[in-house]
This record gives structure tokens, C-alpha cells and sequence, in this order.
């Protein structure tokens, strides 16, 4: 871990999260005020629809969640919290699920929200389209009467993981009228979608700004605190920057300002960085060694090359003091499942030549091997990882021929072809692993063309032996215990692990408040969030 | 005239057809396709969903396939189906035209103010300070990246004197009659306009006293020199006309480039352009937009190099005899 020790790490981060809070502890407490308009913007770019069912990453999860909704949201404090739900309550054996709905909720064209609703989405829309292998096991959905849904399982289901689905990316409830019977991902109405939420979509400008006016018959009346959301894009940080100063921007998520303004702008006091709302949507930088390749599929060569990179230096340099050095497979953020008790890869060059001696690659004429490693070139900060990790392996004597693709070849070497000895991505994990974490390890992640899951090749049967006891543990403290062990596996066995933990922030006026309180921020309605004008 | 005109539009046919099957080939050429990219930011994981959008997005079809479908569909005015901003294309186009050409003809008309009198200035006070100081400022905003004058400005006339917006092109949320409209989008049209044409304008300046200069020592100049006529009625009616033909073939190459926008531009005044979409789509490879923009313009740059060379006529009659 170089100069700072786990300890330190642990007390540092924890301090960290504390005075993050603290400006704002005072101010969630304070009444809060109806009415003005809120700007806001997050460091990505435009979406391409405002709602794309499937998913289609942060930019239309931003937009479409301010308007649709989920059953549950969860809070910085893992707390379930309802939302269209009232109630989920498990049967005894963990294989069906009791749902009950709001029943003062109702769409944006006027028409009640039902039961119905559910059962379209969990059949019609969560299952094939958006919730992926993280839904396999369910087997029926039935309306029991207008606002009691039940949710039947063919195996257990633990109750933080079902929850935390309902709490997901993928689990937005979409009106049964609208979609019923129509394509629903090609739907027109997804560029201006209807829902239950606090803010109706009043206007989109491609290229611009997407403006909402509040739902004045919200069913958590009082709540939206504010008239009008306006989420604008600008693609140049260094312009979110110049606009907060300006007063034309009052909050944007997910680093939206170049890293060394964030202390110019808070020392005036008239903005605030929070590191909070991030832990359901924890992103990491990843190094991923191909099991397809010779030299990459020993285990002592990807121990030994791990030892070889200054995760440290990364951390401070590349991202600015805004990332950690990964410990083990899971974020540091994930005060559920987070474990500093797994096997460590110190920086330390002289182990790794040793490790790569002892494992019958010692250096000849110069060089021990050569890789071809791939940075993924959708993030800027992957350059200059890649260009780290060249210079970092070559100082021990592994030839390295980097490449750094754009976007769409980045997804074609690293997901469909696999062509790539050792790659430099990213991933964002949730809270509960399964499948966002697991997927990456597991054989049945492997699949040609998907992105983001396993493109190492990497198959151990105790792996997918444990992640399978994890899906059907319903016990809370048996499944930490087995998410340990397979946290422990997965990074003595590196096939693919964080080297670092990003640590997001979103940038407020200091008259901006209540934001940042769930653990997916950018995701949640902004129902709550008030202006102190 | 007639014939002159029928023969450019009948050129149009040959050309779109040429940039169809040219970028279709490129950009299959390029690694990756918009089906990696569009899944990847979907998460689709199942090998069932996955044939499933192959079909529905046409990639299961044979290259040749989906260029004859293609062109067949713009010949019947139809450029395509978007699935990544699921819209027809024309319409996503269509939806940001406006605003490009807005900006586009904003800043090639301020360059062409800015940059021709700075010429006609710096060719009249040839070797004078004036001179230096016109070169100079010409060397440094045609040096001066974009995004970093954009950014300049903003800072100055935005964040410390806040004259000015910092982007957009609309205030958001505000009703508005024709005329405040008008006000606002000259005024959120001011900072991204200036900063694109003082880049424009840096070559108009220089091309235009280059040209001045070649012009002024021509015989017929010294002849209405010798005729006794005023120094402002030569340099005006008879250099600066004849000096401008240059200018004017700079001119329609610039004019065949405002459809592309400025993506810098663009990207630091969050003007909603043409420029991002055209980046963004090359970036996914999302090639209906790419193709339908790219249609677009070659019938812009068609029409602006038409329209240049009538002007030319009508600038220098003896064009026309050749």
C-alpha cells in the first residue's frame, strides 16, 4: 500500500466521509423552503434519449429518474426507505415477496398508478430488458388486488439483494397504458417520458438543457421543493466552473469541475464538495489480465505485475488526491460488504522481478515478455494510466506495447474480441454485489459481445460455486461471511482487480440543500432537495 | 446563367451518392460499430437480448445490404431511423441546425467585418504601426486555441463584469416575445460568435491585405490615381472590389463548413450545435447521423461553392468569359 497503511487508510477514509457530512448535517435539518428554479449538471455529456429502457448509462439515468420512479431507494446509511412501495415483506422461505403499493400515486397524464403497473414493468420491462441476470430467478409476478403485487422466485432470495434490485438501475416502473402492447424500446414517449415522480418533463433542447416543472400532484406532497429543475450539459468542465462562479449553476454531480478548482471554489465558501450519495454507484479503475494468453494466465505473473504499480501514485497524481488504492475486489465505500482482511499487493518492483523470476520469466536479452495493453480511451484518466502502467511494467523488465483506443474500439478489443493482454477499464458497482461485482469473476459472465462483465475468460469453479451460495443465502451475516471468502479468492487469484477506488463529488452553492443523502444520488428523484434563497 | 446553375444542381446527384458510399465505408472500416457501443451503455447482458437489438438495429444484415437500404431511403427523402437518440434522423438534425447555422453565419459575418477591414487597414497603412499591430493581432487569435479564448472570454466578460452569459443560447424558463427572444440569442450569441470569428477573421485579415497589396500596384489603380481620384473612392471602388476575390473564395469554403459547427465552440459555450452531435455520433459510431449530416452538407457546400461562383461573376465580369 506504500506509505499509508491500511489502518491509516481506514481511519482516513472514514474521517473523510465524517467531514464530508459536516457542513451539511445543520443544514438537512433546517426548514426548507418551496419554490425557485434549480440548475444542475453532472460531468458526462447529453443523453441520448431522456430515457433509454435498457439503461444506456449515467447521462439518461440522470434525466429519466427526476421523472420516473422505483418501489425503493436506498440511503447513505443502507436504510431501504419506500417509494412507490410501502411494504416488502419476504415469505418465510425467501421465495416469494408481499409488495405493497401506494395508493395515492398517480401518473403524469392523470391516470392511476396500479398494480398493474408493477406486473407490466417486472414482466414486460424488468426481466427481458433491463434487469439482466439479476431477475433470473423470478418466475411470477401477480397483482393480488389494485396495490399488493407478489414477486415468486424459483430459488431463496436474500432480502438486502431483492431490495436493493427495487432500489436499482433497472427496476423504474414505466406506465402499463403507454407502453402496453408498443416496442418500449424505440417508445417516442422515452424522449419525454411520463411517470410518478416529483418533476414532469416540460421541454428537451438537444444539446442543451432539459427543463421540468413540478409535479404539483406528487403524492409526497410537499415534496418537490423546487418549481423547476433544469439539468443543463456543458462538455467542458473548466465551463461548469466558470457558470458556478457566475451563478448560473447551482449543483453538478459526478465531478463536474476540473479537480483543482474544487479547492478554489469551496474556499469561498460559497460552494460545498460532497463526497457522499456515490456508494451505490461506486466507480473503480480496473486492471484486467487475459486467462486466453500464455504469460497472463499464470498466477504468479499477474501477483508479481500488480506489485509492480504504484496504485498510490495513481491516486495522487492521475486523479488528483480523488481516488484511493483499491484494497481487494470490493469499493472502500461499501461499509456492507467492504473487507480490508484480503491478500495485499504493495507497491514493491523488487518483489515483482523476484515473483517473475520464481515464475520462469527471468530477463533475457533486455526483456522478460512483452503484453499488449489496452486503456480503455473513454476516460482521460485511462491515458494516463496506460501511459503509468507502460513505463511502471517496463521498469521491470515487461515490454510493454501500449494501445489506447477510442470508445467504440475500446469496447470492441476489450468485450468482443478480447484482444488484449492486459486491459485498463472501469466499472461502477453497487452496494450489493451480485451480479455488478460478481459478474466480472463468474463463468457465466463471460459472454462474447457484453460489455463490462468477464473478459478475462477467468472460470474457477469455487468462485462460481460461492457467488451461487450468495445469491440463495438469506442469512445477512452467513452471506458477509461468503462474500468475504469470495472477495479473498478473486484477489489472491487476480484475474481482474480495482487498482483504484474513484471518489466522486458533487459540487453545490452552499444555498443548495439536502442533496447527497441517498447512496445513489444522481439517480434519486431530487424530490427533496430545497433552495435556501 | 440558366444552364450554368442546372449543370451545378445536376452535380449534387453524384456528390451526395460519392459521400453516402465513401463514409459508409469508412466508418464500417473503423473498429468498433454502434451496436458495441449501444449495448455496452446498456448493460445488455443476455446473449438473447443481444440477437434481439442486432436484428432491430439492422447490424444482422450484409454491409452492401444496409448501404443499398440506405441510399434507397435517401433517395425517398427518408435519412434513416436514430435507435441511439431514438428518433428519426432529420428530425435530431433538424432539431439542432438551427442553432449551428445561427453560430456559424454570426461568426464568419464578424470575421468577414472584423477580418476585411483590418486588412484593408493594415494594406492601407502598409509598414506602419498600424500594420504591426493588425499582424499581430491576426498571428495571435489565429494562434490562440479556441477553447482557450472561449474560455478567456467568459471568464472576463461573464464571471467578473457577468455582462454576458456563460452558455446556452436561451434563457431557460422565461417567456419571451419575438423580440426580447431576439435580444436574448444575440446576447447569449455574443461570446461564442466573437470567439469563432476573431479566428475567422485572423486569415480574412490576412488574406484581404495580401491581397490589397498585390491589388494596389496593378496599372489600372495607378490610373484612377492619375485621373485624380480621391484615395478613399481607389482604395474602395477599385482595390478593395478587385482585392476581394480571394476573400470570397475563402469565403465559400467556409460556408461549406457551417453545417460541421465548431464542436469547441460548442462544447465550451454549451451552444446546442450540430458540431457535439456530429462529434458524438462519429465517437459511437452511430452512422445514420453521421451520414445524414454529412448528406446535408455536401448539399450546403454544393450550394455555397454555386453560389461562390456567381458571385464571382458578378464581382469580375471577365470570370464570366472564361
Amino acid at each position: 500500500m506504500g506509505p499509508l497503511s491500511r489502518r491509516d487508510f481506514l481511519a482516513t477514509a472514514a474521517a473523510g466521509a465524517a467531514a464530508s457530512t459536516l457542513p451539511l448535517t445543520g443544514a438537512a435539518a433546517a426548514t426548507p423552503k418551496r419554490g425557485g428554479t434549480l440548475t444542475a449538471s453532472w460531468g458526462g455529456f447529453e443523453p441520448q434519449a431522456l430515457f433509454v429502457p435498457p439503461g444506456g448509462g449515467s447521462s439518461p439515468y440522470f434525466t429519466s429518474t427526476k421523472v420516473l420512479e422505483r418501489l425503493l431507494k436506498l440511503t447513505n446509511d443502507l436504510k431501504f426507505e419506500p417509494v412507490l412501495a410501502t411494504e416488502v415483506t419476504p415469505a418465510q422461505d425467501f421465495r416469494s415477496y408481499k409488495i405493497k403499493l401506494r395508493e395515492n400515486a398517480s401518473w403524469h397524464d392523470g391516470e392511476p398508478f396500479t398494480a398493474d403497473d408493477v406486473v407490466f414493468s417486472a414482466l414486460e420491462y424488468w426481466k427481458p430488458i433491463s434487469g439482466g441476470i439479476s431477475l433470473n430467478a423470478l418466475t411470477a409476478v401477480e397483482a393480488v388486488d389494485p396495490h399488493t403485487v407478489v414477486l415468486g422466485f424459483n430459488a431463496p432470495v436474500p432480502e438486502f439483494f431483492l431490495r436493493s434490485v427495487l432500489a436499482g438501475r433497472s427496476t423504474l416502473v414505466i406506465p402499463k397504458h403507454i407502453y402496453a402492447g408498443k416496442n418500449i424500446l424505440t417508445h417516442p414517449v422515452n424522449n419525454a417520458p411520463i411517470g410518478t415522480g416529483p418533476f414532469k418533463v416540460k421541454e428537451w433542447v438537444r444539446g442543451s438543457h432539459v427543463e421540468y416543472l413540478r409535479n404539483e400532484k406528487y403524492w409526497d406532497a410537499p415534496l418537490p421543493y423546487v418549481d423547476r429543475l433544469v439539468i443543463r450539459w456543458w462538455r467542458d468542465p473548466a465551463s461548469r466552473s466558470a457558470a458556478f462562479e457566475a451563478g448560473q449553476l447551482d449543483i453538478a454531480t459526478f465531478n463536474p469541475i476540473p479537480a483543482p478548482d474544487i479547492p478554489r471554489l469551496t474556499e469561498t465558501k460559497k460552494f460545498v464538495a460532497d463526497t457522499r450519495g456515490f456508494s451505490n454507484s461506486a466507480w473503480v479503475t480496473t486492471v484486467e489480465f487475459n486467462m486466453r494468453r500464455d504469460v497472463t494466465k499464470n498466477r504468479a505473473v499477474r501477483q508479481a505485475l500488480l506489485h509492480a504499480i504504484d496504485r498510490q501514485f495513481i491516486a495522487d497524481t492521475v486523479f488528483f488526491g480523488r481516488a484511493r488504492p483499491s484494497i481487494g475486489a470490493i469499493h472502500f465505500s461499501n461499509s456492507m460488504f467492504f473487507s480490508k482482511d484480503v491478500p495485499d499487493y504493495p507497491f514493491d518492483p523488487k518483489q515483482a522481478a523476484k515473483l517473475l523470476d520464481a515464475a520462469g520469466y527471468p530477463v533475457k536479452g533486455g526483456s522478460r515478455f512483452t503484453v499488449s495493453l489496452v486503456s480503455a480511451g473513454w476516460f482521460e484518466e485511462n491515458v494516463k494510466i496506460g501511459q503509468y502502467l507502460k513505463q511502471a511494467l517496463e521498469d521491470v523488465d515487461v515490454t510493454v506495447n501500449l494501445t489506447i483506443p477510442d470508445r467504440a474500439t475500446s469496447l470492441k478489443r476489450i468485450y468482443t474480441d478480447y484482444d488484449f493482454d492486459i486491459a485498463v477499464s472501469n466499472n461502477a458497482g453497487t452496494i450489493e454485489l451480485l451480479p455488478t461485482t460478481t459478474v466480472f469473476y463468474t463463468t457465466d459472465g463471460i459472454v462474447k459481445g457484453a460489455a463490462f462483465r468477464n473478459a478475462t475468460g477467468f472460470s474457477d469453479a469455487r468462485v462460481d460455486d460461492l457467488v451461487a451460495k450468495i445469491a440463495v443465502e438469506t442469512d445477512d451475516k452467513k452471506r458477509v461471511a461468503l462474500v468475504h471468502a469470495f472477495n479473498q479468492l478473486v484477489t489472491t487469484e487476480a484475474p481482474i482487480l480495482p487498482i483504484v477506488d474513484l471518489e466522486p463529488v458533487t459540487i453545490a452553492r452552499a444555498d443548495v440543500r439536502n442533496h447527497s443523502i441517498t447512496a445513489d444520488f444522481m439517480g434519486e428523484s431530487w424530490a427533496d432537495v430545497w433552495l435556501d434563497r | 446563367m440558366v444552364r450554368i446553375v442546372a449543370r451545378r444542381l445536376a452535380q449534387i446527384v453524384p456528390l451526395v451518392l460519392g459521400v453516402i458510399v465513401i463514409n459508409f465505408i469508412l466508418i464500417h472500416l473503423a473498429p468498433g460499430s454502434l451496436f458495441d457501443v449501444m449495448t455496452a451503455e446498456q448493460q445488455i447482458t443476455s446473449p438473447e437480448m443481444l440477437e434481439k437489438l442486432r436484428h432491430l438495429y439492422g447490424v444482422d444484415q450484409p454491409a452492401w445490404v444496409q448501404l443499398v437500404d440506405y441510399i434507397w431511403s435517401v433517395l425517398t427523402l427518408d435519412l434513416g431511423f436514430s435507435y441511439r437518440q431514438n428518433a428519426p434522423v432529420l428530425d435530431v438534425i433538424l432539431q439542432q441546425m438551427p442553432a449551428t447555422l445561427i453560430l456559424m453565419l454570426a461568426a464568419i459575418a464578424i470575421a468577414l467585418i472584423v477580418g476585411v477591414t483590418a486588412g484593408v487597414i493594415a494594406a492601407v497603412r502598409v509598414n506602419t504601426i498600424w500594420d504591426n499591430l493588425i499582424s499581430l493581432g491576426a498571428v495571435f487569435f489565429f494562434a490562440a486555441p479556441s477553447f482557450w479564448l472561449g474560455i478567456m472570454m467568459t471568464v472576463l466578460f461573464a464571471v467578473k463584469l457577468g455582462w454576458l452569459p456563460v452558455g446556452g443560447m436561451r434563457e431557460i424558463g422565461v417567456d419571451e416575445n419575438a423580440l426580447q427572444a431576439t435580444f436574448d440569442i444575440l446576447r447569449h450569441l455574443a461570446l461564442p460568435a466573437t470567439a469563432l470569428g476573431l479566428f475567422y477573421a485572423a486569415t480574412y485579415a490576412r488574406v484581404m491585405r495580401a491581397s490589397m497589396l498585390e491589388v494596389v500596384r496593378l496599372d489600372f489603380v495607378r490610373t484612377a490615381r492619375a485621373k485624380g481620384l480621391s484615395r478613399t473612392r481607389v482604395v474602395i471602388a477599385h482595390v478593395l472590389r478587385n482585392a476581394l476575390l480571394p476573400v470570397v473564395t475563402l469565403l465559400g469554403l467556409q460556408l461549406g463548413t457551417v453545417l460541421g459547427g465548431s464542436v469547441v465552440i460548442e462544447a465550451v459555450f454549451s451552444w446546442p450545435g450540430i458540431g457535439s452531435l456530429l462529434f458524438d455520433s462519429v465517437m459511437s459510431r452511430n452512422y445514420p447521423v453521421v451520414l445524414g449530416v454529412l448528406v446535408l452538407g455536401s448539399l450546403v457546400v454544393a450550394v455555397a461553392n454555386a453560389s461562390v461562383d456567381l458571385l464571382y461573376m458578378r464581382l469580375d465580369p471577365r470570370v464570366r468569359l472564361r
